[in-house]
């Protein structure tokens, strides 16, 4: 069925194996590890914020839980709408804001991400993040295209169709062997791909030194960071949030409601 | 008789994380050894692959019966279907240690 006789298979000597093929995978691991650490010592502590900013943002995270809770609540009815409330009026008040309530004439302008030094941090780090993951898969990939070029690595045991042929016999120039005899760089990107179930295990879950997760971070980190992130206008946001929580006060429901005639029913000695 | 919304409030998120990296080492390890075993074995092509699916089925089957004592939806939100899928990294690392298997044992003299 092949247009050859069955094609006889290479010898391939030892030595390529002991010194490329371990050293390749050896190295992408540590490598892992280092970028992990690099990582955890470049993050400098969170920046500590003052005590009105910090309000205005557990206020909202308050709120949050109260409405996430409701249909399912803790408190009766009387307590969550005295709390609620509370939070309604001092949204529409503007007690809560950083900067106190709003003055009423102009509207106040969302810091620019540029000077707001808060959302700088936050974009450095995440742009720190991105080189410390970039720079070692480019070192790397320029080392082994350097050194361990031009010969033939390994066979992979399940075939592949020919377009791959260009990307994974890189070095090699036959155009008429089975790309199933690959390159060394095919045995970088199978690493590439195969080891972070291995830095998850020795790393633990949040390890940084995923190359998928970072992978999908990446583009959505550089472009939606500065919209989502400092000029948060906390005013329109608790507008917002009030509306909610009138909503969600409709949706409260205690859960000690029922409670004597579920307890005697499931005792069985229900009244009706 | 609590809808699935109130289900889910209910579901405590520590544990559930917990679960879930634990049941992903569990995978990982798994596929590693099963491409340690196809690629000792010389499989080539799709009989690796069922390898693969083969011994993800047997290490479901070994989770649900003893792990989880025949209740997956009581450790696992997704119930078993969520416990049955490898997910793709672990294919890749079962492909990886395949071929390095298959490579240290077959291709080498």
């Amino acid at each position: 069925m092949a247009a050859s006789s069955p094609v006889p298979s290479f010898y391939l000597d030892p030595q390529i194996r002991d010194w490329v093929l371990f050293p390749i995978t050896l190295v992408m691991i540590l490598v892992g590890i280092l970028r992990h650490y690099v990582v955890l010592l470049l993050q400098s502590p969170p920046k500590r914020l003052p005590r009105a900013a910090i309000r205005e943002q557990r206020a909202l995270v308050q709120s949050n839980v109260l409405r996430a809770t409701a249909s399912n609540s803790p408190i009766p009815f009387f307590f969550y709408k005295s709390i609620s409330q509370n939070l309604s009026k001092a949204f529409a008040d503007g007690t809560y804001l950083k900067d106190g309530p709003s003055k009423g004439d102009a509207p106040a302008a969302p810091p620019n991400p540029l000077t707001d030094p808060a959302a700088m941090d936050g974009m450095m780090a995440g742009m720190k993040t991105q080189m410390v993951m970039m720079v070692p898969q480019m070192v790397i990939m320029g080392w082994i295209n350097f050194f361990f070029e031009g010969f033939v690595l390994i066979k992979l045991p399940f075939p592949l169709t020919l377009g791959f042929k260009s990307m994974l016999q890189r070095g090699v120039q036959t155009p008429d062997m089975d790309v199933r005899w690959v390159s060394s760089l095919s045995w970088y990107f199978l690493n590439f791909f195969g080891l972070n179930g291995l830095y998850r295990i020795i790393l633990g879950g949040e390890n940084a030194a995923d190359a998928a997760q970072n992978m999908m971070a990446s583009p959505f980190a550089s472009a939606g960071a500065p919209q989502a992130g400092a000029p948060q206008d906390f005013g329109k946001l608790f507008k917002a949030e009030r509306d909610n929580l009138e909503f969600a006060e409709g949706l409260h429901k205690w859960i000690g409601e029922d409670v004597e005639d579920r307890i005697l029913r499931k005792y069985g000695r229900a009244a009706s | 008789m609590s809808t699935p919304d109130e289900a889910a409030q209910r579901v405590f998120g520590p544990n559930v994380l917990h679960n879930a990296n634990l049941l992903y080492d569990i995978k990982f390890i798994s596929s590693c050894l099963s491409g340690a075993v196809a690629g000792i074995l010389g499989l080539e092509n799709w009989l690796g692959f069922a390898l693969f699916l083969a011994a993800t089925l047997f290490t479901t089957a070994i989770l649900h019966f003893v792990t989880f004592r025949g209740r997956p939806k009581k450790y696992v939100y997704g119930g078993l279907l969520e416990v049955v899928n490898p997910g793709q990294e672990n294919a890749f690392s079962f492909i990886l240690v395949w071929t390095l298997f298959y490579g240290i044992v077959h291709v080498y003299d």
